[in-house]
């Protein structure tokens, strides 16, 4: 399953190339901590809001966790959906509706990659009540209950 | 061992790694609207530019972003392998979110302006920097408690009032605050101090005292800038290269800061 509902990658992107750097340093600097010898598994859950091809982001870890401590851990990313309610009418919807109206971000915000233009909550996903309106009633003043995290599920090191 | 973590960790480590780049964070605050933060935060950071300091301007005005239209710099924003690229007006790093949402409101509460604006600093490819002066928005909530802890230990802080005693009321509460969260204050700008007619100063916001001033502020004056109204038809980049008293002003505070902030 992809967290972008676009076209599919076959390659990792920049944002998720540069996401990935973080969590490898990240848990270099957990295993520094815990004066580990190896990680054996690397479990992320990802907000969809933020829009990142979860298999580019779990690729560019590949590429990136080399040498003995890191090699051969096991990479899981979990999508964790997300959910927005409207604070005006209580009306709750996820991502499919919402995507239509993400659909109309005019192309001058759009963030240029080289090979493509990305909806800015890619990178700033605490941006979402400026682009998706609640369906219902068209408020802007919705809140999302979860959708915008990066997180670890499970880091195991020994 | 098993480690969860509930914290968006990827910008806590790349916020980290982004500030050991900066050397020092000049918070441009005054905690009221319509006093010229934006015009002292853009007027300095251009100053210093030029001066060949490596500057950059963070706008985290999060509903009523400014610095695109008084930089003149637009959407959309580039990204890189290592991160959203900062436009460049005469060698200053501009980034705004006013980038990434033109003219559509930002209606945004709590604690996701917080995440925003460490969103916004930690995956900017800022480079190495002598200075990153950050334009605060007015008040004294969620934006300006984030600059502070985001910055914390490196920030020093430029309060802005026009000579009008309800601007000064206001600002004297942001520098009791800054007292509480120890963030140092540099000094006092008096925006708006004067308006010049020919070579006759005229006190359209009434004359500062700077005696009065400076007990109030616990703090010195560290610039008055006069109300130069060319600014808004011909642009503060095009105003500043000009020889005028406005970018005299400018020219002496950018000396002044990098002379004690270092």
């Amino acid at each position: 399953m992809f967290l972008y509902d676009g076209e599919v990658r076959r390659h990792a992107n920049l944002h998720e190339l540069s996401v990935a750097q973080s969590i490898v340093d990240t848990v270099l600097s957990e295993v520094e901590k815990n004066e580990a010898k190896r990680v054996t598994e690397i479990s992320l859950d990802v907000g969809q809001l933020m829009q990142l091809d979860r298999n580019a982001l779990a690729f560019a870890l590949r590429l990136l966790m080399t040498g003995p401590v890191l090699k051969g851990a096991r990479v899981r990313v979990n999508v964790r959906k997300a959910s927005f309610s409207c604070r005006k009418c209580g009306r709750a919807w996820g991502m499919a509706e919402a995507q239509k109206q993400l659909a109309e971000v005019p192309d001058t915000l759009r963030v240029r990659e080289p090979d493509s233009k990305e909806l800015p909550l890619h990178f700033l996903p605490s941006l979402y009540p400026a682009f998706i309106r609640c369906p219902r009633c068209g408020s802007s003043d919705i809140s999302s209950k979860e959708g915008e995290e990066i997180q670890f599920r499970r880091l195991v090191i020994e | 061992m098993t480690r969860a973590d509930e914290s968006n960790f990827v910008f806590t480590e790349a916020t980290k790694s982004k500030l050991e780049q900066v050397a020092k964070v000049i918070l441009v605050g005054s905690g009221k609207g319509g006093v010229g933060k934006s015009t002292v935060a853009s007027g300095l950071a251009l100053s210093l530019s030029r001066k060949g300091k490596r500057t950059a301007l963070l706008d985290i005005d999060i509903h009523g972003a400014s610095v695109p239209d008084y930089l003149e710099v637009a959407p959309p924003v580039k990204s890189s392998e290592k991160g959203l690229e900062p436009k460049v007006k005469n060698g200053l790093l501009v980034m705004s979110l006013g980038l990434f949402t033109g003219s559509l409101p930002v209606p945004i509460r709590g604690a996701d302006k917080q995440e925003l604006i460490t969103q916004l600093f930690a995956l900017t490819d800022w480079g190495k920097l002598d200075y990153l002066v950050v334009d605060l928005p007015p008040s004294m909530g969620d934006e300006l408690l984030s600059a502070f802890s985001l910055f914390s230990g490196k920030a020093t802080l430029i309060l802005v009032t026009t000579p009008s005693p309800s601007a000064v009321n206001v600002v004297s509460r942001l520098r009791q605050l800054a007292e509480t969260e120890k963030v140092p204050v540099q000094g006092i700008v008096i925006n708006m101090a004067y308006l010049l007619a020919g070579k006759r100063k005229t006190f359209p916001f009434g004359r500062p005292d700077h005696r009065i001033l400076e007990a109030k502020f616990r703090s010195r004056i560290i610039a008055e800038v006069p109300l130069e109204p060319s600014v808004s038809s011909r642009g503060l980049n095009t105003v500043l290269k000009e020889s005028n008293d406005f970018s005299r002003t400018f020219r002496k505070l950018a000396e002044y800061i990098s002379c004690k902030v270092v």
